[in-house]
């Protein structure tokens, strides 16, 4: 293999482009790990310790996952101070990795820069900012989860250790300290000048216990699933010069991640911020916009925690237990959905898993060709860095998807 | 004095000590100053080809041209370090065995599906390593220390002492004591014992610490479980390094 692997993505990856016939493969290397083999004779226990090893970037929408899947096979409810612990988590991982993406992967791309670091010379008020944001994201998992990459703290039915007032107050502080660079964040993307592209995909997002999918011409028809039947929905497929399995929405080119969730969810100011839902180099737009919707979520959580009685209080497996279970969660790259199948005993018979980006590969080569069509006036070496750009853009997670 | 080369490679794994390293903010820029990082894909674009004085290895070698990379990489590297459990131990996707991976290959891809992986083995399996630095994931302070000796000239030393001895620093309720399996005792300390701080067991995952006692702390675990948790335990990640002891 003589060429080189994309930069500054998760995971290895080459691009394949025939020129002449205007196609691009994306060939995925990373060797297989095989997770859901050797899940199988864990406890149900060991799951969210061993899932979140898929992904040092998202490890704890990894863990929630595999949490959900195995309280729903033991059919726990967890309390209401376990489920805002959790999401707060879950705000601190989605800043962590969109923060991380953005202003590591990213915007170097934009700014016309190799690397993160040099942008601490070059514009130390955005480094300064980038860099809080961070620190801010990597405290609440740390507080919370106990550790910023593999949880320590979490534990089927609750926690093993909750936070202290104090440790929340002094997030709270820093949380309101690092408002504006969140905000700010939003304003410095809304000025790139995104490259044109339009391409026709279903963005598809989980909103609670359903799959949600708007085509990205028409963000307003809604089409919903029950995510219990994620593997009718989500159809993964061989091919073979990928390691990756390469996922579809019902047969469809799908995209799943921070621009799918605000087309489906609408959170956001359209007013102020316009958003190409066609156009997936958007998808670093929307991240600024979610970095800023988490971090907001984040405060609110942590205002509502401080009211609480913090004790953990876990809660035991019923007595009736299905022993099948499906935990999905909305990860920082899109819908990711943890399956297992318990014995009497608690050992894991069974494990399925599939990742954001799995449902991310089949577009991401969809949308490299329609930039080979639309873009005009161009040579190879600008059309191959665009490209590269566009697979950035997306934020694909080759680790995740090879699992 | 020109700065010393550095490369950072990822082999097959969740980049999770990567963004350890990058979790280390104005620390790393202070590095940064001193060194010259040359090739770090996941980082930057511009990547140069070895000779190399200093690389840093994340990650399990599992496929063909990872293990021709990292003979390759041995070549043109004056010292090569393991970051990680996955490169110093083969780490979680050392939990299978080379056997039960046929069946799986066949059980998730299919039956015509041609496996790229090989074993999830540690760095050492195939080359010399000039040092672990343990961990899944690495602890960010251990990780400074280390480079810092690296960069002043010095061999850097494994900590002499077990996971336990931290673990009292923490104030932590002693597990074995409490009727929990742990192998904190046969561990490598650094780690400030955060998992068991945290409320979850110790696997070992910073490698087997000198001198381990694996048979009398085998003589406490039998007395606490059976020998499938005993297993467990010693597979989560250390398959690939001493099994039974």
């Amino acid at each position: 293999m003589d060429k080189q692997f994309i930069a500054k993505i998760e995971g290895h990856g080459t691009l394949d482009i025939d020129w002449k016939k205007g196609s691009v493969k994306l060939n995925i290397h990373e060797g297989e790990r095989l997770f859901e083999g050797l899940l199988v004779n864990r406890t149900a226990e060991e799951m969210h310790w061993i899932t979140p090893r898929i992904c040092g970037v998202c490890p704890t929408a990894h863990n929630l996952a595999s949490l959900r899947a195995v309280e729903d096979a033991y059919d726990i409810k967890v309390s209401p101070t376990t489920t805002l612990l959790r999401d707060l988590m879950n705000c601190g991982q989605m800043i962590q990795s969109h923060a991380l993406h953005l202003f590591f992967l990213s915007l170097p791309d934009y700014l016309g820069i190799d690397r993160g670091t040099e942008l601490a010379k070059k514009n130390p008020k955005v480094f300064m900012k980038a860099l809080s944001l961070k620190d801010v994201s990597d405290e609440i998992v740390k507080i919370v989860g106990g550790r910023i990459v593999h949880p320590t703290r979490t534990r089927i039915g609750g926690f093993h250790k909750v936070p202290t007032k104090k440790d929340l107050e002094k997030l709270l502080k820093k949380l309101e300290k690092t408002k504006k660079a969140a905000q700010d964040t939003v304003d410095l993307v809304a000025g790139i000048e995104f490259p044109e592209l339009k391409v026709d995909l279903q963005l598809v997002a989980l909103d609670g216990d359903k799959i949600i999918a708007v085509s990205s011409n028409n963000i307003k028809g809604r089409k919903e699933s029950s995510a219990k039947n994620y593997k009718e929905i989500i159809d993964e497929e061989l091919r073979e010069y990928s390691t990756a399995k390469f996922g579809k929405y019902k047969g469809q080119d799908m995209l799943v991640g921070s621009l799918a969730r605000l087309a489906v969810y609408r959170n956001y100011d359209d007013f102020k911020y316009k958003i190409d839902f066609e156009n997936p180099f958007y998808n670093n737009l929307a991240q600024a916009i979610e970095i800023d919707i988490y971090h907001k979520q984040a405060r609110e959580i942590v205002e509502k925690l401080l009211l609480l009685d913090l004790k953990a209080k876990i809660v035991k497996p019923k007595k009736d237990i299905f022993f099948k279970g499906i935990g999905c969660i909305e990860a920082p790259r899109g819908g990711l959905y943890h399956e297992v199948h318990l014995d009497k005993d608690g050992i894991i018979e069974e494990a399925n898993i599939i990742t954001p980006t799995v449902q991310n590969l089949t577009s991401i080569e969809k949308s490299s060709q329609a930039l080979l069509e639309q873009t005009k006036n161009r040579s190879q070496e600008e059309l191959e860095r665009l490209i590269i750009m566009l697979v950035r853009a997306y934020d694909p997670c080759i680790t995740c998807s090879v699992h | 004095m020109p700065k010393p080369k550095i490369a950072i490679f990822e082999f097959t794994d969740c980049e999770g000590c990567e963004v350890e390293l990058i979790s280390l903010k104005e620390k790393i820029l202070v590095l940064e100053k001193r060194v010259d990082i040359v090739n770090w894909r996941l980082g930057q674009d511009d990547n140069k080809p070895g000779p190399y004085d200093v690389t840093i290895i994340e990650g399990t070698p599992i496929t063909k041209h990872e293990v021709e990379m990292l003979k390759k990489l041995r070549e043109e590297s004056g010292v090569l370090i393991a970051l990680g459990s996955c490169a110093s131990l083969g780490g979680i996707p050392g939990i299978l065995d080379k056997d039960q991976r046929k069946k799986w290959y066949k059980k998730i891809y299919g039956e015509n599906y041609k496996p790229r992986g090989i074993d999830a083995l540690p760095l050492t399996a195939y080359v010399q390593v000039d040092f672990l630095i343990h961990g899944c994931p690495v602890n960010g302070g251990e990780l400074v220390r280390i480079l810092e000796e690296l960069l002043a000239g010095k061999t850097p030393k494994y900590r002499g002492y077990s996971v336990c001895f931290e673990c009292k620093q923490a104030g932590n309720d002693c597990r074995l004591l409490d009727k929990k399996p742990c192998l904190g005792p046969i561990t490598q300390g650094g780690c400030q014992a955060v998992c068991i701080s945290g409320g979850s067991p110790c696997y070992g995952c910073f490698g087997l610490r000198q001198e381990a006692e694996i048979k009398n702390l085998l003589k406490v675990l039998n007395k606490i479980t059976d020998k499938k948790e005993i297993d467990r335990y010693f597979s989560m990640f250390l398959n690939k390094v001493n099994k039974n002891g």
